[in-house]
């Protein structure tokens, strides 16, 4: 309520008319704040539930194990000798906090292994310990895999749409941009890109292929720094056949002027990539993947749905295209990036939220169900769709059922939610 | 019209190549050996050790390489450095191409790289020759050990000390000198390749052309002919396996697709024409709610709760789709068929039912918010004539367009529900063929289903002229 009156209400701005707009669907504002919610979860599961303490006196030393494990994690801290390796719960503490919920998701409580109910006795030594939703078949607390499963999902929404996200606008806005007419080259350009694409492809992927499929074996991100550098060399090597046939056009040579039909060939893209299964295609990559990764489960996702995306940016550009500002902008002479990047790509931005909060809950939704499937995630990786699967075959274990499955539905509702709230609001019929 | 769907269907032959490369370029990319797999990964006697055996497994594994077509070309073209001979796909196991592909890589002389593979084959071969007894036995398992590692090892370092130990072991025994001059060869000329290394060479791209006799090609036309091979796992032929598995797919997503029409419908419509009454936001918030319900879940539900007696609640049989006698009569086959089916169906149906009603209701409330239907009233139509013939038949064009996108979504959502409910149906088959790595099973489902989809794709589009007499392709 307090944003409510930082906005004037004869602001006509179009951010403050989508918001006012979207502020009036109570449903999608709620959807909002539970998403922040389960954002908060998700950033401080280590926080909610871990094994380790969040402080203990040890020895007459004190420590901050929870903190320091967020440090090792992230490489810049190191655990002391005397705690590296240890079981948390067995070490004698003289003063300690335990965090919230003391189990970590992939920690066995051997003492409540084969699906304990929440409501049966747990061999558990203080009300602290007990596993509020059960516990899996390895004794693995089901409130703390929600926990971190909340995380996972979140990273899935933001890794797989920012993929998605930069593929499909960097398509969209060019098909729509450029259309079949307005991207105009000489043969000549034609021949030379062509040629030099093949040595851009050769040196940038074929060559570094092993660099590559080595980076990835050890690490996603240092996977994706070696992929980001063969990028580099990609446009590195790409912008010799612009700067010459630009050289060769100031001179009037390489041939008769021939428009690219940009639009076409990228809708045509769109439409094969569309005509694959998606769900089928991504099986077959994840499998393929000969050391399975959540991370590299993401991408794919991301890889598979940026048409969506990108088809909307298209739309929208090519009716802001012919709009008067654009022209203007033309007019002044300014650069054709520069009208894509700072003028016409913001205004369709808007729309491609709508894409976007629909594309995570789909997103969502396909982690969970491969996950589900067992396939593209590592066994001991614990997950929503990971837990939900457990309870196949064990039917009185409901909690296992019923809980992982729940949550992997509040969150594709949210989303859901939240996409149908920005369709309203940004329809022009429902403006006032 | 006529010429629309013409060059509709000539879209489909591009549409299809670059599928089928895309699908043909997966299969070459997945792990392990497919001449193994479709040996079904039997040791080739290995242990024994005998000279014969070995040549008989040697000889089993070309026969079936070259039944496989793997001992042509991959491609008509091949991207790849100056160094790599093009004659390289002629190493036929996938493992030791791989390797020495990166031993060019590294070193970029293939002349010498040659020599040292034909040296490793060269002590295998000596070895072979030499009578096992109680002192050759222990040295000789540690030669062979090696020499296979050496096959699939690029690492300096390590490639180094398999051959120094190989060395080692064949030292100082006399039934072994054989085998130990051999050695002595190997470690030269693996030295020799990088004494005269040459990695510049490396980064000279060279293009080479295999001509028509290439794997692919080999592929693609017996694909054409419906020639899908054979599956790796019981060697059926991939046709009759799908052929069996493709009727409850359809079966299944058919009812599913029609059931979620014949509701979704009329509810859509009654919602828009009473929108803002209580039926319509209680319709509105339910509906939204199954759209957002994952299927696994509810499935996995059903499951747990109605096919068991843990609650009370055992209704349905919890898997397959029921044994069928025949000495059964038509009723008791469908009774038996239906009641398998009932959880299934469900489970695939509300999704799309749930999305449909949306659609419906939107397409519904647009019309109903055009002049026409204003003028309608205004003359004295009766509503009820005004909602099912004037807006009716416009607001479905929507629902027809939605239809191409269903089929794509039915078949990756059958894949799941199979999955939990077991239905030997297209889902299940790539399933359990993706998970024993049955690969020509996967990859052809993958490509029935894009032409399905693709055939989806055309029939809405000829749909969508039909109910619209104002949408011409023609111009």
């Amino acid at each position: 309520m307090t944003k409510a009156t930082n906005i004037a209400p004869d602001d006509q701005s179009y951010w403050a008319i989508v918001r006012r707009q979207f502020r009036k669907n109570r449903s999608a504002v709620w959807s909002l704040r539970l998403l922040a919610l389960l954002f908060l979860i998700g950033m401080s599961a280590d926080f909610i539930a871990n094994e380790k303490p969040y402080y203990c006196v040890i020895n007459g030393k004190s420590y901050f194990p929870v903190l320091k494990g967020a440090g090792v994690d992230l490489g810049i801290a190191r655990w002391p000798t005397e705690l590296s390796n240890v079981t948390w719960r067995e070490l004698k503490y003289e003063k300690v906090i335990w965090a919230p919920i003391p189990y970590y998701p992939t920690n066995l409580d051997k003492k409540n292994t084969d699906f304990v109910s929440p409501m049966a006795h747990q061999d558990v030594p203080s009300a602290h310990w007990k596993h509020y939703l059960g516990t899996d078949n390895l004794g693995r607390d089901v409130l703390s895999g929600m926990i971190h499963g909340t995380r996972i999902a979140m990273l899935v929404g933001v890794i797989s749409m920012s993929v998605a996200l930069i593929i499909g606008l960097f398509f969209g806005s060019l098909a729509g941009y450029f259309g079949d007419t307005k991207l105009k080259t000489t043969w000549a350009g034609i021949i030379l890109n062509l040629f030099f694409l093949f040595f851009a492809f050769y040196y940038a992927f074929a060559a570094r292929s092993y660099t590559l499929s080595d980076a990835i074996a050890v690490s996603f991100f240092g996977f994706l720094m070696q992929f980001f550098i063969s990028l580099i060399i990609f446009i590195l090597v790409m912008t010799i056949p612009y700067f010459i046939s630009g050289f060769l056009r100031t001179r009037s040579y390489g041939g008769a002027e021939v428009e690219v039909p940009v639009d076409i060939l990228i809708s045509r893209m769109i439409e094969i990539i569309e005509s694959v299964p998606s769900f089928l295609l991504i099986l077959s990559i994840v499998a393929i993947v000969e050391k399975p990764s959540i991370y590299i489960v993401m991408v794919i996702i991301g890889l598979t749905r940026w048409t969506g995306i990108a088809r909307y940016v298209r739309g929208e550009l090519l009716k802001v295209r012919s709009l008067e500002y654009v022209e203007a902008a033309q007019a002044l002479g300014f650069p054709e990036r520069r009208i894509i990047l700072r003028h016409t790509l913001p205004n369709s931005l808007t729309s491609v939220l709508i894409s976007v909060s629909f594309g995570v809950a789909s997103a969502i939704l396909t982690e969970s169900g491969l996950s589900f499937l067992g396939i593209g995630v590592p066994p001991e990786q614990v997950t929503w769709g990971s837990m939900l699967s457990l309870a196949r075959g064990v039917p009185q274990a409901w909690w296992v059922a019923i809980f992982p499955g729940f949550a992997i539905f509040i969150t594709v509702t949210i989303f859901n939610l939240i996409g149908d709230g920005l369709t309203d609001a940004l329809d022009p019929r429902l403006k006032q | 019209m006529f010429v629309y769907i013409l060059k509709r269907i000539l879209f489909f032959i591009p549409t299809i190549l670059i599928i089928s490369v895309l699908t043909f370029a997966l299969s070459k990319m997945t792990p392990g050996d497919p001449v193994r797999l479709a040996l079904g990964n039997q040791d080739q006697g290995e242990g024994s050790g005998g000279a014969s055996d070995k040549l008989a497994g040697e000889k089993a594994y070309l026969s079936m390489a070259e039944d496989l077509g793997l001992n042509l070309p991959a491609f008509y073209v091949q991207i790849s450095n100056a160094a790599t001979p093009d004659t390289l796909y002629k190493y036929i196991k996938k493992p030791e191409r791989d390797n020495l592909e990166r031993l060019i890589s590294m070193y970029g002389n293939w002349p010498q790289i040659e020599q040292y593979y034909s040296s490793i084959k060269n002590v295998e071969y000596a070895m072979l020759d030499v009578k096992q007894d109680s002192t050759t036995f222990e040295k000789g398992r540690k030669i062979k050990e090696n020499c296979a590692k050496l096959y699939q090892e690029y690492k300096d370092r390590n490639v180094t000390g398999y051959i120094d130990q190989i060395v080692a072991s064949s030292d100082s025994l006399t039934p072994l000198a054989n085998v130990h001059a051999q050695a002595t060869l190997l470690q030269n000329s693996y030295l020799g390749i990088k004494a005269s290394a040459t990695p510049a060479k490396t980064y000279i791209p060279s293009l080479k052309w295999y001509g028509f006799n290439n794997q692919y090609h080999r592929w693609l036309s017996n694909f054409l002919k419906l020639d899908f091979g054979f599956s790796y796992a019981d060697k059926r032929p991939v046709w009759s396996k799908m052929k069996d598995a493709l009727p409850w797919t359809l079966l299944l997503n058919l009812i599913a697709i029609i059931i979620s029409y014949i509701i979704a419908i009329p509810l859509g419509v009654t919602s828009a024409t009473r929108k803002n009454s209580i039926g319509d936001r209680v319709s509105t918030v339910s509906l939204f709610v199954l759209y957002s319900l994952p299927s696994f879940w509810i499935g996995t539900m059903f499951i747990i709760f109605f096919t068991t007696p843990e609650y009370g609640m055992n209704f349905f049989p919890n898997f397959g789709v029921g044994d069928v006698t025949s000495d059964m009569g038509w009723w008791d086959i469908f009774t038996e068929r239906a009641y398998h089916m009932i959880l299934p169906v469900i489970c695939l149906t509300y999704g799309s039912w749930a999305f449909l009603s949306r659609m419906m209701r939107g397409g519904m409330l647009s019309v109903l918010r055009q002049d026409y239907i204003r003028t309608a009233r205004a003359k004295g139509v009766p509503d009820r004539k005004v909602v099912w013939k004037h807006a009716f038949r416009n607001s479905l064009i929507p629902m027809i367009t939605i239809f191409s996108g269903l089929f794509p979504a039915a078949i990756s959502g059958s894949f799941i529900i199979e999955n939990i409910y077991s239905i030997p149906g297209m889902g299940q088959l790539a399933f359990t063929a993706l998970m024993g790595r049955d690969y020509p099973i996967v990859f052809t489902v993958m490509m029935f289903s894009a032409f399905l989809t693709l055939v989806g794709t055309l029939i809405s589009d000829i749909l969508y002229a039909v109910a619209d007499p104002r949408i011409s392709f023609d111009k």
